[in-house]
């Protein structure tokens, strides 16, 4: 029950906010109330291991069956608690111009909705269905309420971009999804990871898990699939970019981890060294672009998928000391994502833009706040040991160094040290950011309006980021926490038992 | 007992946090700062004297991670305990320094949380029983240096030093990583006593040990990653005290000490170890003979005296263990310490920390006169001063590994002690001449205007005298402040320790181990230096650097070019990241856009088809299609 209700408040808050126009205190309160309900129903239903399985569309087979367990838990949490935050952030500043403010939040809701939905999906093409939802108000997002800086024409591209890999990656998804549904006669992700690749050759699991796996790949993304992420974090709004980064690329991996890995796990080893060198060509990549990414937005934009690479080359270890390095890698990135891109789109906000190349004043004395969590945030995207994103990073290379018996040990522990690598350019270009925008890195030039103080961050607003940085401190001490979350889960995924709840 | 372990750790931690929630109030930040310093000194101390042997002290619980085991333990033995009260001693000192300090500083209060958290980093990777907490300790210790060095980020010089430095290290670290983990892979588990006594795989153990070798080395800052050291002086001296004293740069010892039975074992390793650390030792000596800036002088006595360090490690044979190298390291802690407080205060009194604005500086100076006196003597290997045993102690040890099988990687390591010992006893003896020989010929006192003395005597005016500005601008800022009684205080009992300090080797295993003949031929090396030194620079009134011939000189001021090396690495790296971005741009998102442009094209070429009125035979014959198939059908019924 509170799972159906979880699932449904936001998508008919949604559903009403986009109906009635305007911009009243109505509309914000079902905003953030139904947000706050939404969140604490999610802790309920993760608390409780809740889950519903009613039949849904008889005639397809396809039932409303959602559940929780250890993989979903945690994405599920921070999905509703993100968007909290976020419904919060937006409301305590001006909405962005494009359309009226209700149509905004109840896009974020229906991200919400659709996010929610996929995390806790038990059924491939409810999955799918799932999936969907978040494509459109994603696109809405970016393409009314976009950056007002840039020529109309940018900003189409960026959504556009955003809307057509998607939907080539979810069409990829389907067809392979259709496959393993019409071969194994089931669409019950249960079954399906129980059968473990029973009845299917390898010749048809590898081509499922090809499938599977580059439609997911352009959600998480993958190089060289990712040229419509930079583009839509740079345009999208804050609460745009923070769902982006922190809630829609974790469906793509976490659609491997649940789709893909338990349902042909022969297809999934026979692709895992393709899959381990695009994550790791990824961190490098995204590494080496930031180094000398001039806009900001872009820059976490390339280190995203930098992060994302290390999750990719986890699980491509095949064991299960690397899924729970790509579960936990996958949050902490979320975390992290999340508190770079509130404190660069506030900064963005005021500075009119986010090109490093202007001269402006230095945060560190004049806004403490945002430097401090500016400071933490780059402290945890370059991996520091402490805080969250280390684990996630160091678990990879370690899952990756010793590897199932079926995977390439050499082609892997090659990774390993070209990972690692990553690592020190992560470093570089964490702290290029520090050097210019923290400690004022050529501020002396900074003229005009540059060269006055951004206002710090104030009210709601320093309480999220905040929240941040004592979640990217606390899961980085007592990371535990999480990986106790995903814990038997994973064995379960891995040996074909399923995944109870 | 297995408490105080746990306290050590966490107590500087949450005094980190608690001085930077109150960096406002300065009394309470310095309040809190030193408190919870003493209290960890005594906890150290009660540890040291008392320590509960266990290598299972649980942290926060063993991580739930499949086939590998992540206990988290804590470990606790007589060498943690030592070393941790070491290191804890000497925290609180700089503690108490920098409150003096940093009197005037507006960023004292985050300066010092960050200094307690830096000791927690040390202090986690001295107790750690477990590969991931070493980790830990290792990377938290980098980044508090990256905050420290770059403590006064208006300066260009201070945000490029700690970006050098951190990248410097951070680029040792890939190699560290990927060692930690083949380690943890071969034991398939993190805690190490079972990496200690794992057995199998030997590629996987040369991974790993010669992995964490080049990880020390950057830390260490042995050759070719030493040069982010003399920069980073460009921290506040009581930075650069904590930094170069018991902490960062000598936590590689510590960690090869910990994995000594490993190293023993493996040649190969300890021999590129041996290799870099000779090298070390005597070229940074060298280099400390040349520099024309007393912080950076003592940042190249650092690189070599650390080198002399892990050179024990390298030499000593399995069954003496690592207690020489721990013996250098705790005798180095308090005097360098001494050297770079001292030095601190000096440069107060001075206004500069140029040699050549300093000369004759330490003469009216009284108890920082003695102490400092001590201090260079300590590192000169003076008897009975505290360098003397932990640096013949070295010697002994290596002679030993030399002795007994060692062959040449052994006495590669005696004969560059010998050197080493020679040149360190010389640029200590210069430095002594210098700051303490009275500037009698002018006759006048360099009392009077000293930043312009600083500019107009310093012989190579390079970039690297910009530590000098630093002490400068402090000076101009803040003026000439007399020293408070706690932090003279502190300069004083370093002084003491550095002779008293012996004592606490006498609880460490093979912490002293003198030879008679190595050590009367280390004697006489050192007092032929400091003679050679003494009468070369005319009884102190020359420099004797200045006989090096100007360019020789200049260079090595600069550090011969290796910075340049660094900047023509990061060129590189930076020319390939442009190419990924071009190639990014122009090549991968290529396809994207021709499929939009040919998508385009043929909805184009589809309009245009659609777009031509159908024509007139076109429709009757579609209309008479239609006509037959209804007159067809009607028919057929």
């Amino acid at each position: 029950m509170a799972l159906t209700l979880m699932l449904l408040l936001p998508l008919l808050a949604a559903i009403a906010l986009i109906a009635i126009p305007g911009e009243s205190t109505v509309e914000r309160g079902i905003a953030l109330g139904s947000t706050v309900v939404t969140a604490v129903l999610a802790v309920v239903v993760v608390s409780g291991r809740h889950e519903v399985d009613v039949p849904w569309i008889r005639s397809l087979g396809v039932r409303w069956h959602f559940g929780v367990d250890g993989v979903s838990a945690a994405l599920v949490l921070l999905t509703a608690l993100l968007t909290v935050a976020v419904v919060a952030h937006a409301l305590s500043g001006p909405i962005p111009r494009g359309g009226t403010g209700s149509t905004f939040l109840g896009c974020v809701l229906l991200v919400e909705a659709g996010a929610l939905a996929t995390f806790m999906a038990r059924d491939a093409i409810l999955f799918f269905i799932a999936f969907e939802v978040v494509l459109v108000p994603m696109w809405v997002l970016v393409r009314r309420f976009g950056d007002d800086h840039v020529a109309d024409e940018t900003r189409a591209d960026a959504a556009g971009r955003f809307v057509l890999f998607t939907v080539l990656g979810s069409t990829l998804m389907l067809v392979g999804i259709l496959f393993l549904v019409h071969h194994q006669g089931t669409s019950d992700l249960a079954v399906l990871a129980e059968r473990h690749g029973a009845g299917l050759s390898r010749p048809l699991q590898v081509a499922i898990a090809a499938m599977l796996l580059l439609g997911l790949g352009i959600k998480v993304p993958l190089w060289p699939l990712h040229t419509w992420l930079p583009s839509a974090h740079t345009i999208a709004p804050t609460a745009g970019s923070v769902l982006l980064a922190a809630v829609l690329l974790k469906m793509g991996t976490y659609g491997i981890v649940r789709l893909a890995v338990p349902t042909v796990p022969e297809g999934v080893a026979r692709l895992s060294p393709v899959l381990a060198l695009l994550g790791v060509v990824g961190i490098l990549w995204g590494g080496l672009a930031c180094l000398v990414e001039r806009d900001l937005k872009r820059l976490i934009a390339y280190s995203s998928v930098a992060h994302m690479g290390f999750v990719a080359l986890a699980i491509a270890s095949g064991s299960e000391t690397g899924l729970q390095a790509a579960l936990f890698g996958n949050i902490a990135h979320g975390v992290v994502a999340a508190l770079l891109f509130f404190v660069v789109g506030d900064l963005k906000e005021q500075w009119g833009s986010s090109d490093l190349h202007v001269a402006r004043a230095a945060l560190r004395d004049k806004a403490p706040r945002f430097g401090l969590a500016l400071v933490v945030g780059l402290a945890a995207a370059l991996g520091l040991p402490g805080l969250v994103s280390f684990w996630g990073e160091f678990l990879a290379l370690y899952a990756a160094w010793s590897p199932a018996p079926d995977r390439p040990v050499a082609l892997l522990r090659a990774c390993v040290v070209l990972g690692a690598v990553g690592l020190a350019l992560a470093a570089a270009y964490a702290l290029r950011v520090a050097r210019i925008v923290w400690a004022g890195e050529g501020s002396d030039a900074a003229v005009g309006a540059a060269a006055e103080p951004v206002a710090d961050a104030r009210g709601p607003r320093w309480a999220v980021v905040m929240v941040l940085v004592v979640v990217i401190v606390v899961l980085g001490v007592l990371p535990h926490l999480l990986l106790g979350l995903s814990d038997t889960a994973t064995t379960g995924l891995l040996s074909g038992l399923g995944v109870s709840p | 007992m297995s408490w105080i372990v746990r306290m050590i750790v966490v107590l500087p931690a949450l005094a980190a946090l608690a001085g930077l929630l109150a960096r406002r109030q300065r009394s309470l930040a310095s309040v809190i700062a030193v408190a919870v310093s003493a209290c960890v000194a005594v906890l150290g101390l009660v540890q040291w004297v008392a320590p509960s042997r266990t290598a299972d002290i649980t942290t926060i619980g063993s991580l739930p991670l499949g086939d590998l085991s992540v206990p988290l333990h804590l470990l606790s033995d007589r060498l943690s305990g030592l070393v941790a009260f070491v290191v804890a001693l000497v925290v609180l000192g700089i503690q108490v320094f920098t409150a003096w300090y940093l009197r005037d500083d507006p960023r004292y209060g985050q300066f010092a949380a960050t200094v307690s958290l830096f000791a927690s980093g040390m202090l986690l990777l001295v107790q750690s029983g477990d590969l991931v907490l070493l980790l830990i300790g290792w990377e938290v210790m980098g980044w508090c240096s990256w905050l420290l060095i770059g403590h006064d980020s208006e300066r260009p010089a201070a945000r490029r030093a700690a970006y050098k430095a951190f990248l410097v290290t951070r680029v040792a670290d890939i190699a560290m990583v990927v060692g930690i983990v083949a380690l943890s892979v071969q034991a398939r588990s993190t805690d190490l006593m079972a990496v200690l006594t794992a057995s199998g795989d030997d590629t996987l153990l040369t991974v790993g040990l010669v992995g964490i070798i080049i990880g020390v080395a950057g830390k260490s800052g042995l050759v070719p990653f030493h040069d982010w050291l003399p920069d980073a002086m460009e921290g506040p001296t009581p930075a650069s005290a904590l930094i170069h004293a018991a902490t960062m740069v000598a936590a590689g010892t510590y960690v090869i000490a910990r994995l000594f039975s490993l190293y023993a074992e493996h040649d190969g390793a300890r021999t590129l170890l041996a290799v870099l650390t000779a090298v070390t030792m005597v070229y940074a000596a060298m280099l400390a003979l040349a520099q024309t800036d007393l912080k950076r002088m003592l940042a190249y006595s650092t690189l070599s005296q650390v080198a002399i360090m892990l050179s024990a490690l390298a030499a000593a044979p399995a069954e003496l263990g690592p207690g020489a190298g721990i013996s250098q390291l705790i005798g180095h802690a308090f005097f360098k310490a001494l050297l770079f407080l001292g030095a601190g205060w000096l440069s107060v009194l001075a206004g500069a920390t140029a040699l050549a604005a300093l000369r004759g500086r330490l003469r009216p100076t009284g108890a920082l006169r003695w102490s400092m006196g001590m201090g260079f003597a300590a590192l000169a290997g003076v008897p009975p001063l505290i360098g003397f045993f932990t640096k013949d102690t070295v010697i002994d040890a290596a002679l030993e590994g030399a002795t007994a099988g060692g062959g040449l990687r052994a006495w590669l390591v005696v004969v560059a002690l010998f050197v080493t010992v020679a040149l360190t006893a010389a640029y200590c003896a210069r430095a002594w001449l210098l700051l303490d020989t009275a500037v009698a010929a002018s006759g006048e006192l360099p009392e009077a205007a000293p930043a312009v003395v600083a500019e107009e005597h310093v012989a190579v005016v390079t970039t690297a005298d910009s530590a000098d500005d630093a002490e400068v601008e402090r000076v101009h800022a803040h003026g000439h402040a007399a020293i408070t009684l706690s932090a003279a205080l502190v300069v004083s009992v370093l002084a003491a320790l550095t002779l008293v300090g012996t004592l606490f080797l006498t609880t460490l295993r093979g912490g002293l181990h003198l030879g008679l003949v190595s050590s009367l031929l280390s004697l006489l090396l050192v007092a032929g230096a400091a003679y050679a030194v003494w009468s070369v620079s005319d009884r102190g009134r020359l420099d004797v650097a200045d006989r090096i011939p100007v360019r020789v000189r200049e260079s090595a001021v600069r550090g011969f070019g290796v910075d340049t090396a660094y900047v023509g690495i990061g060129r590189a790296v930076t020319a390939v990241a442009r190419l990924v971005v071009v190639l990014d741009r122009d090549v991968v998102d290529a396809y994207p856009r021709a499929t939009a442009v040919v998508a385009r094209a043929a909805g184009r070429a589809g309009e245009r088809g659609h777009r031509a009125v159908p024509s007139l035979s076109l429709l009757s014959l579609l209309a008479g299609v239609v006509l037959v198939a209804v007159l067809g059908v009607t028919a057929w019924r």
